[in-house]
């Protein structure tokens, strides 16, 4: 199977056979089916969900096609209402097709792709595979969503084609947002079909693909549940209490928000019993089986329904204290009962929190005296002997567990990338003398002097092959960009704040580097030099990061110490510096593409609407949110949408109702909940900008877009002195709707200041009738709101708040 | 001068807008149809006779412009017969019969149709352009108050309580379920045929045919445990909500005004006779108070007193002013509304002041009163109120 994957062709060369996705089918319309019936419609795949007839139909019922399709429609319904939403546009519900398996399952004869997501009973997987078999074409892909049941168990009494083209296809949950896809081929299966998916789930479903054998629970969840385990082991060995746990395993270590309990509570302990039970029974020759065991105060919590969210309380139950305000309370382990819950405080977390770096942190978490420390350094013996002792048994190659439990469990790195971090052979030797030996293959990788399991060559990382006792480069990243890969090598030019790389082909990478990668003067310098530098010497620049947000806006601490002072003149100069920095993007002589991910807000966003194009991650979240902080964009963003609303107006509409729209986008604070959403914003444009599904391709995608930018003749754009502006034509609505709204007490005096001042710069002033008017015209009534904004009392409040608390404040 | 009857008066039923039977009839189309009802009603009548059609509308744009009155008279009517469009907002249903029977007073016209038609499926409330004076917007922005924030200012001044609001709103769905049971709207609506073209499941093009007859507002099922659930929706922490609010319709009414020497030339039977319409002008605020001052000065022109007034159709644009008014107005509420009003059965505003009209003359017939009395509030602050005399 290794074979299959190093064959995997880069980019569709002659031999690979193509092998179109058009039509999806998915059977089963629980929460996996739903949501994963959604992220094919996400990507642009014709969908049909089918589930089962009810099967408490009255007779007049079982005539109607509603109530047949009722649980389907039911299912479907609650999935794209649900949040976070599992589509990225809610629009893109109508391509999926709801039906039933007794009247619809001739829909699947034309589907590429049948997708099984039925309950896990293998009975019942088996009647629905027979039912697929009579209705499907020859030569269409079959999978199975199982979590838990062996893959080749479900072939028997199958036909050769069938089997030939039947894959395990294990999606995490939720599945638009968890980036894990396991492939889990049989024996039968095609080798050229697994290439194929492998791929198809990288490029096309945006997911880490991760190759897996067909051993109990595959990858993820065999070594996610096991370390889940270990700490329930640890917590009980060392006395430590839930809140204790979480505050030791959550981000402050690598690991998810929600720890390991919130974790849990958030899945549903009766899923988390069964993985761990079908563990224990399914590999009774795990050396460390004994740590599936469920402990007796689990299986307990279990009988009293106490199953996390839904049931209404778990490890964790929230309630309402006596005066009124919500309370969480945490389970008391010893006594099984809910108590008041405690902020845990330990010396090792303290010297760790303010460490950036987690690889440092990780040093300075195992190193600590306290009890913190023990846990850490136990928790990680047991977990890192436990993963080297499952090669070969679940994978060959130790990326693939990496890769698995980041994706999977959204741990910011993988164990043997936290082994690295602590150093390798050091942490053999003391696991050697704590009990816990490594496999062999580690002494042996340590021996012929191999350091570390990753190391970074000429902007690529490479893994510790252990069959080839030899580094490589991962298979299927070569379409990748990874700017943490460039860190060998010396920079084109770098300061605190933003780092210029050169990736390639002519192209240089501005990376941002700033705490929640806001925008201040290091990086107004960086933009500025990397304009300045692409113009002489390159062929263009490309503007992103591989940090989780894009950037979070202007750096607000800047203006408001400004502001405070009084210093207006000087923060008039800055905003103009921005708004000058801001528009280069789009006049400079290369081209300039903007590759925003996660957060991107207020000045963030004004750069991308301002690049010569956005390639944008699907997990965009992108908006103007300024008045959040009681101010408006000026940094090009009510100038830019002023004039989209302008570019958007024809003959004979009314001019007001398109303006109106992107008024409200600022207003509102409206921040686009995908890649997607951001065009129905108006913040992304179609001709322009593009989305990818998959984070990892981000900026090799940008980079490609430079370079065809370049290709094509790149020439830069002439600024605009034909913005048609409506001027008091619309202000006088404007004004009475802002008014209304303050009445209504839907806003406060101080939004509706706000509000006003937004509408004002957006009409182009009390213009008396409609007028062409430049760009600079609009940045300077930008500029000068800006200013009168920072003049107020209440705005100062409200930034001075997002810099304490990071929410906004009403006032 | 000569008095000036009502022959005749028919309405639709009234349905939901955007989304009941009438959701797709253009307003035109929808005046034609209860127009030819009511001519037919008179089968003797020669239609050459009606000199004018008077059409209330209070968004008189797009399916409701090209000067609706005009494009309504052409076709149903014979080209000599004129047509106009009156806007006075939700007064101007009543509006029109008042113009009608002040022209036939002073002999200036003989016979004319009056009425009111409103899609408020096909035109937004505010129109597609609402292009407000920028001056008025920085000096006075509350003289372009959204009628749901009146409401909430009447609720908040008159001290009018969201369960008082609530009780309201359901007595009202109350008494118009009841109607209908009863079948007392029956004699009053012109049944209306209407096809519809579209898209079916398959991908085809399909007609289908269906005739409306029937108030669509009024629902049987509802209680005060769910209405008190609604959250208000044009304030927060307010008290006004979607359902102690009039709902938003569609439908067209229409009635036949003739001098009396036409009366007797032609042996017609009147029905009713107008005796007087006024409009008052109050605070834009506070705009659903307007019948307390529209009433008292409706009495005093037809010299009547409020104890002489049998029947009363208000309006009800909200519960909040609509109480406020039967408190501060002094009315009896056994009078006011007994087959509900529009929190029910809805407010296609251009055509309400006729509709109300028609209901009140059937139900002074039915219950043999004489006086009868049709107020409303109305946008921009003004008050109507029109007295009628049952002559059946």
């Amino acid at each position: 199977m290794e074979a299959v994957l190093e064959s995997k062709p880069k980019s569709n060369p002659a031999t690979h056979k193509n092998r179109p996705v058009k039509k999806v089918a998915v059977l089963g319309s629980g929460v996996m089916g739903s949501r994963i019936a959604c992220h094919f419609a996400n990507i642009g795949c014709e969908v049909v969900l089918l589930d089962i007839v009810p099967g408490n139909l009255s007779d007049e019922e079982k005539k109607q096609k509603s109530a047949r399709n009722r649980i389907v429609d039911g299912a479907f319904q609650a999935t794209i209402k649900a949040n976070p939403a599992a589509l990225y546009d809610k629009a893109f519900a109508s391509r999926v097709r709801t039906g039933n398996f007794s009247d619809d399952m001739g829909l699947i004869a034309d589907a590429d792709w049948v997708l099984e997501a039925v309950i896990e009973n293998l009975a019942i997987k088996k009647q629905v595979f027979e039912q697929v078999e009579q209705h499907r074409r020859k030569g269409s892909i079959i999978s199975s969503n199982t979590s838990g049941i062996p893959i080749q168990s479900m072939l028997e009494g199958r036909s050769d084609d069938f089997k030939k083209h039947f894959v395990g296809t294990h999606f995490f949950n939720p599945p638009r947002y968890l980036r894990l896809l396991e492939i889990i081929p049989t024996a039968e299966t095609d080798p050229e079909l697994v290439s194929f998916l492998m791929n198809f789930g990288s490029l096309q479903l945006g997911k880490t693909t991760v190759l897996c054998k067909d051993t109990p629970a595959f990858i993820a969840n065999r070594i996610g549940v096991f370390s889940m385990m270990t700490i329930i082991g640890l917590q009980v060995e060392m006395g430590l209490s839930i809140e204790e746990i979480d505050a030791l395993t959550g981000t402050i270590s690598g690991r998810p928000k929600s720890a390991t309990f919130r974790t849990a509570d958030v899945v549903g302990l009766d899923t988390f019993i069964k993985v761990a039970d079908n563990l224990y029974k399914d590999c009774p020759n795990d050396e460390s089986r004994d740590a599936f065991a469920i402990p007796d105060f689990v299986r307990k919590m279990a009988e009293n329904n106490w199953l996390g969210d839904k049931t209404g309380q778990g490890f964790y139950k929230k309630t309402k204290a006596a005066d009124g305000s919500r309370q969480i309370l945490a389970l008391d382990l010893n006594t099984l009962e809910y108590r008041e819950s405690t902020k845990p405080r330990f010396d090792a977390i303290k010297a760790a929190k303010p460490v950036d770096d987690l690889r440092k942190r990780l040093r300075v978490l195992h190193k600590a005296e306290d009890k913190a420390g023990e846990f850490y350094r136990q928790a990680s013996y047991r977990i890192s002997r436990y993963v080297s002792l499952r090669i070969p048994e679940i994978a060959e190659e130790l990326y693939k567990i990496d890769d698995a439990l980041r994706a999977g469990f959204a741990w910011e790195i993988g164990p043997f990338e936290a082994w690295d971090a602590l150093g390798v052979r050091q942490t053999a030797e003391h696991m050697k003398a704590a009990g816990y030996a490594p496999a062999a293959w580690v002494e042996e990788m340590l021996a012929a002097g191999h350091e570390s399991f990753y190391k970074l060559e000429g902007g690529k990382r490479l893994y510790y092959s252990i069959p080839d006792k030899a580094y490589k480069a991962v298979p299927g990243t070569e379409g990748f960009i990874i700017l943490d890969n460039y860190r060998a090598n010396s920079p084109v030019w770098s300061n605190s704040g933003a780092t210029l790389h050169d990736i390639g082909d002519g192209v240089l990478c501005l990376e941002f580097h700033t705490k929640m990668n806001a925008m201040g003067s290091e990086i107004i310098e960086g933009l500025n030099k990397g304009i300045s530098l692409a113009e002489q010497n390159y062929r263009g620049l490309v503007i992103g990061n591989d940090a989780p947000n894009f950037s979070a806006g202007a750096n607000l601490m800047m203006m408001l110490m400004l502001a405070m002072e009084q210093e207006f003149d000087e923060l008039n100069m800055a905003i103009k510096v921005f708004q000058d920095t801001v528009a280069r993007a789009r006049f400079s002589s290369v081209p300039v593409v903007a590759a925003p991910h996660g957060l991107t807000l207020g000045g963030g966003c004004e750069l991308s609407m301002h690049a010569d194009a956005v390639v944008a991650a699907a997990e965009t979240y992108i908006g103007l949110v300024e008045v959040g902080a009681g101010l408006i964009p000026a940094g090009g963003g009510t100038k830019e949408f002023a004039l989209r609303a302008a570019d958007a107006y024809r003959e004979g509409d009314v001019e007001l109702n398109v303006l109106q729209e992107y008024l409200l986008n600022i207003a509102q604070a409206k921040v686009a909940t995908s890649g997607y959403e951001a065009y129905n914003l108006g913040i992304f444009q179609h001709q322009r900008d593009r989305v990818v599904i998959n984070q990892d391709r981000l900026i090799a995608e940008a980079k490609a877009e430079v370079l065809d930018l370049d290709r094509k003749g790149y020439v830069q754009p002439s600024r605009r002195s034909d913005v048609k502006v409506l001027g008091r034509t619309a202000l006088g609505s404007f004004n009475v709707a802002i008014d209304s709204m303050k009445r209504a007490n839907y806003i406060s005096e101080h939004d509706a200041l706000i509000a006003g001042k937004l509408a004002y710069v957006i009409c182009g002033g009390d213009l008396s009738s409609p007028q062409q008017v430049s760009e600079q015209y609009l940045l300077d009534l930008e500029r000068e709101a800006f200013l009168s904004l920072l003049g107020q009392k209440k705005t100062l409040e409200r930034v001075q708040h997002i810099l304490t608390t990071g929410r906004p404040l009403r006032n | 001068m000569q008095e000036a009857y009502i022959v005749a008066g028919y309405r639709s039923a009234v349905t939901k807008a955007k989304k009941g039977g009438f959701r797709f009839v253009r307003p035109d189309d929808l005046a034609v149809d209860v127009i030819n009802h009511l001519m037919n009603s008179v089968p003797s009548f020669d239609r050459s006779l009606v000199e004018d059609v008077i059409v209330g509308n209070a968004i008189p744009e797009a399916e409701q412009g090209m000067q609706i009155g005009r494009m309504i008279s052409v076709r149903v009517m014979p080209q000599t017969t004129a047509g106009v469009t009156v806007n006075r907002y939700c007064a101007s249903g009543v509006e029109t019969i008042a113009m009608a029977t002040a022209k036939i007073r002073a002999g200036m016209a003989e016979c004319i149709i009056a009425g009111g038609v409103e899609s408020m499926s096909l035109v937004p409330m505010v129109g597609y352009k609402p292009t407000l004076n920028y001056q008025v917007s920085v000096d006075n922005p509350d003289y372009y108050s959204a009628m749901g924030l009146t409401a909430e200012a009447v609720a908040n001044q008159y001290k009018v309580s969201r369960e008082d609001q609530d009780q309201f709103a359901l007595n009202s769905h109350k008494k118009a379920t009841a109607a209908i049971k009863a079948g007392h709207f029956k004699a009053g609506i012109a049944p209306v045929e209407v096809t519809e073209v579209f898209v079916n499941d398959a991908g085809k093009r399909q007609e289908r045919s269906y005739t409306v007859d029937t108030d669509e507002g009024p629902r049987a099922d509802t209680n005060l445990d769910s209405l008190s659930k609604l959250r208000p929706v044009f304030a927060a922490g307010g008290t006004v909500t979607a359902g102690n609010s009039s709902q938003t319709s569609d439908g067209a009414a229409f009635v036949l005004v003739c001098s009396e020497r036409m009366v007797k030339e032609h042996k017609l039977t009147p029905i009713a006779r107008m005796i007087t319409c006024t409009t008052v002008g109050v605070e834009p605020r506070i705009m659903g108070i307007g019948p307390v001052a529209a009433i008292p000065k409706a009495l005093k022109l037809a010299g009547l007193k409020l104890a002489d007034i049998n029947l009363i159709e208000l309006n009800e644009a909200f519960a909040s002013q609509s109480l406020a008014v039967i408190r501060e107005a002094g009315l009896n509420p056994d009078v006011v509304n007994i087959n509900g009003g529009a929190i029910a059965l809805g407010h296609p505003l251009g055509c309400s002041g006729t509709k109300l009209t028609v209901q009140l003359l059937n139900d002074l017939k039915r219950t043999n009163s004489k006086y009868g009395m049709v107020t409303a509030c109305v946008g921009g602050g003004q008050g109507v109120a029109g007295i009628y005399e049952n002559l059946n």
